[in-house]
């Protein structure tokens, strides 16, 4: 079946294709060059004057794991108003902030994306999160494990164990958690709370391991690039939220000591002290160091004003911050003795001079980190804001009329602080097709997903131009997966599964024994048990494929 | 006044989510646009005109005739107008209603009159468990408004209600005015165990000293309050046994509690 789209504009970064009228010829699941003469076509779509983009990609959506669970078991009030009714197509589900899985997989497609990955999957939930991960139908998914507060990380560093070992370990936990890359949350601080630290800055020494944020950045940045995984460690910073916190930000690009390392939802992260409130931007300096640091990348966690629920591993900041829980009802929790979470719902209002000063925060990110290679278009959903809001984002910064509307709406303090309304800067969808596709692929090292030439798997997203940025990115004409049509005008026409994506570096396996006696001595489970088959992986998707993408060893 | 009246054609087999029908919704809508309206139902949605028969003319009221207690979400979210249900009602009756008025001629089911703003809800039959109470993961129950049963409540009536008024004529199950904030229950029957548990603020008026009352309530006397001539005012044209509170002579004896919570609800059996 040779399927071609004709006369779209179309916009493939990867391949400096900035809007130009292409034709795109895709034959099973994937973009093929053009034809000889004379090949029948089985199917021709006239795209004349529709932009077409590849199916767009969210690195960074807590779409899985047991915190998700925790905050809508917490929360049924956001399931019952946003009921998805079953049909003959579509399973029923329902929620807001924390939607069902099917919703989850409905609503991403629906807006033209084809591939979403979870932040935070903990190596020892790992089976559940993956479960979780296939039910939601319609996109790609992958993880990203979370170490750096675990026991034997900080157990290897505080005796001094080589590297080497330590890279093991590592390799080790992406095979047993199937994961793609590595994240680590307030590092060593999840930890450390549970040993009553409240604070956790860089040079801060973990109370019983007496290991510091700093240590375990450097470590595990090194770690993910001597094993030649092409994620660069995924960092959610200390002090997330606290106002003076940007030095500490700073400070965490420096401590990777010049490995790759990507700064997530850094609005979070980009406060100062200056003014009678103490809380300001500090959105320029850390945007500057973004511009000027290499092997940096970051995500915004561009907030959005409305309900929400924030999920975090991080429990020292979610037990801070359940004070202005919204409305009153937290959780801040243990996980299997080896990490650690917290949930609390939210309501940022935009007349409220903290949040107005985030939502302005992000926006000045978004605007001076110049490269949109290194930045990428996320809310943290839920944190920020549910992942329904990204046509509304993508508007914003696509339009400054639209923008500065908006900013007048807000808490007048939060505009006069912000240097938003002088910033002129718009977004093109040359560069929105960066930053929600060409980029996330890149960062993930997933060669044939986010761009459009030969050989790349045909997931496509076509969209009606359309001014009104929001009302052209909330429902696309169409929206292809595999080269199948799964998306007409916002409706899902064809309920497809996805497949996960992962990494599996080498390592000696002599670290399987050391695991061992640790996990019987210390754990819940056994670590033979912790481990996921890719097979098994598979059969929790719902035999969905396990694609295994390439590591290159750096040494 | 113009009223619209739904007969229901046969027992519904299913339940039906009504929250659709409300005077404001179908205002100015014709028989066969109300009739095409889609109701969600166990199983795939129903049309109004296959579940009831369609008289009269959209406008303030609107007859349900003929309900059942699969009915569910009848008056929900109210703003003005009246609903008469002529029979029973399901779960959720009335629920988050603002203003208006409905009355019902048989019994309810759980969770009428849930997390109320105002307005007046009349049972003449019993209602179920969780009377006013907010749903699982609010916070508020009742927050102003009337509601009268004449049969009785089961479990949880009033729980975490904060303003308004709550009247039952009967009986009540257990843990009556659980967690409540604020606002005035008053029963005629008898109560049963665990009254005020967790109740912060609010008056509670029994006619007897209810069993299994919570240890953390302290018993102040038996007194008169000024207050009680006030209520008897407010109640006139209820019916008894609220609208004859005697506006003089009143005694009541004073338990104060939960102190568990805040401490500083009443509950007062009339002497
Ligand atoms: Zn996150």
């Amino acid at each position: 079946m040779l399927l071609k789209l004709t006369g779209g504009r179309v916009y493939d970064p990867a391949h400096g294709v900035d809007g130009q009228v292409r034709d795109v010829y895709v034959r099973d699941g994937r973009i093929v060059a053009a034809p000889a003469p004379g090949t029948t076509i089985d199917r021709e779509i006239d795209l004349r004057g529709r932009v077409v983009m590849a199916g767009a990609i969210d690195m960074h959506t807590h779409i899985g794991g047991g915190k998700l669970n925790i905050a809508r078991a917490m929360l049924p009030e956001d399931h019952r108003g946003e009921a998805v009714q079953r049909s003959a197509l579509l399973r029923a589900s329902c929620g807001h902030a924390a939607p069902g899985t099917f919703a989850t997989g409905y609503r991403y497609a629906e807006m033209g994306y084809t591939a979403a990955f979870e932040p935070a999957l903990l190596p020892m939930n790992a089976r559940q999160a993956h479960l979780e991960m296939g039910d939601v139908p319609m996109v790609d998914k992958g993880g990203y494990a979370m170490l750096g507060s675990d026991d034997f990380l900080l157990r290897l560093m505080a005796a001094g164990t080589e590297q080497a070992v330590i890279n093991d370990y590592v390799a080790w936990t992406l095979h047993a958690a199937r994961c793609i890359g590595i994240k680590v949350v307030n590092p060593a601080g999840i930890s450390a709370f549970k040993f009553n630290a409240r604070r956790m800055d860089l040079e801060d020494r973990h109370p019983y391991y007496g290991v510091s944020p700093r240590d375990v950045l450097r470590t595990l940045a090194r770690a993910v690039h001597e094993l030649g995984v092409p994620f660069p460690l995924h960092v959610h910073s200390n002090l997330l939220g606290v106002p003076g916190n940007f030095p500490t930000t700073l400070g965490t690009v420096e401590a990777s000591e010049g490995h790759p390392i990507h700064l997530t939802h850094i609005q979070f992260h980009s406060y100062g002290t200056e003014g009678d409130r103490k809380f300001s931007s500090a959105a320029a300096q850390i945007a500057a160091k973004i511009n000027a640091t290499p092997n940096a990348s970051c995500d915004v966690g561009q907030i959005l004003f409305g309900q929400t629920v924030t999920a975090s591993g991080d429990n020292m900041s979610q037990h801070r911050n359940a004070a202005v829980a919204s409305p009153k009802k937290s959780v801040t929790m243990d996980i299997e003795c080896d990490a650690g979470c917290g949930v609390l719902p939210f309501r940022y209002k935009d007349k409220n001079f903290v949040n107005a000063l985030q939502w302005a925060i992000g926006l000045e990110l978004f605007l001076l980190v110049t490269d949109p290679w290194k930045i990428f278009l996320t809310t943290d959903h839920p944190n920020g804001a549910p992942f329904t809001t990204y046509p509304h984002l993508i508007r914003l910064l696509m339009d400054r009329t639209f923008r500065n509307e908006c900013l007048g709406t807000i808490n007048p303090d939060a505009r006069t602080l912000s240097t938003l309304g002088s910033l002129e800067r718009e977004y093109t969808l040359y560069e929105i097709a960066i930053l929600t596709r060409a980029g996330p692929a890149r960062l993930l090292g997933i060669t044939d997903m986010g761009h459009l030439a030969p050989g790349a798997r045909a997931d496509i997203t076509v969209y009606r131009d359309d001014a009104n940025r929001e009302a052209m990115f909330t429902t696309p004409e169409y929206v292809f997966k595999d080269g199948e049509e799964i998306v007409r005008d916002g409706r899902i026409v064809k309920v497809v599964q996805g497949r996960y994506h992962t990494v599996e570096p080498e390592y000696d396996p002599a670290i399987d024994r050391r695991l061992a006696e640790y996990f019987e001595k210390y754990l819940t489970i056994r670590s033979r048990h912790m481990w996921i088959s890719r097979d098994e992986l598979s059969g929790l998707g719902h035999d969905a494929e396990v694609v295994v993408h390439p590591t290159r060893r750096a040494r | 006044m113009s009223a619209l009246r739904l007969t229901l054609r046969a027992a519904p087999a299913q339940r039906v989510d009504c929250a659709p029908l409300t005077p404001a919704a179908l205002g100015g809508k014709s028989a066969a646009e109300i009739g095409a309206l889609l109701l969600a139902a166990g199983g795939p949605p129903v049309r109004v005109d296959d579940l009831f028969t369609i008289e009269g003319t959209p406008g303030d009221t609107l007859v349900l005739a003929g309900a059942t207690a699969r009915l569910d979400g009848i008056g929900t979210a109210l703003n003005g107008g009246t609903i008469e249900v002529d029979g029973d009602a399901g779960d959720y009756l009335g629920r988050g209603m603002a203003t208006g008025t409905i009355r019902v001629s048989g019994s309810v089911g759980t969770f009428a009159g849930s997390g109320m703003t105002g307005g007046e809800l009349r049972v003449r039959g019993h209602a179920g468990d969780f009377l006013g109470a907010p749903l699982p993961g609010e916070h508020r129950g009742i927050r102003g408004g009337l509601v009268l049963v004449e049969g009785n409540a089961g479990e949880r009536a009033g729980d975490r209600m904060r303003r308004g008024t709550l009247l039952i004529k009967g009986n009540t199950g257990a843990l009556l005015a659980s967690r409540m904030v604020a606002g005035t229950i008053a029963v005629g029957g008898t109560v049963g165990p665990g009254a005020g548990t967790g109740m912060r603020r609010g008056t509670l008026l029994l006619p007897a000293l209810p069993a299994g009352l919570p240890a953390t309530f302290n018993d102040c006397g038996t007194f008169p309050l000024s207050f009680l001539t006030l209520l008897a005012r407010a109640w006139r044209g209820l019916p008894a046994p609220f609208g004859d509170l005697p506006e003089r002579g009143l005694r009541v004896r004073r338990l104060m509690g939960d102190l568990a919570a805040e401490g500083k609800g009443e509950i007062l059996i009339r002497a």
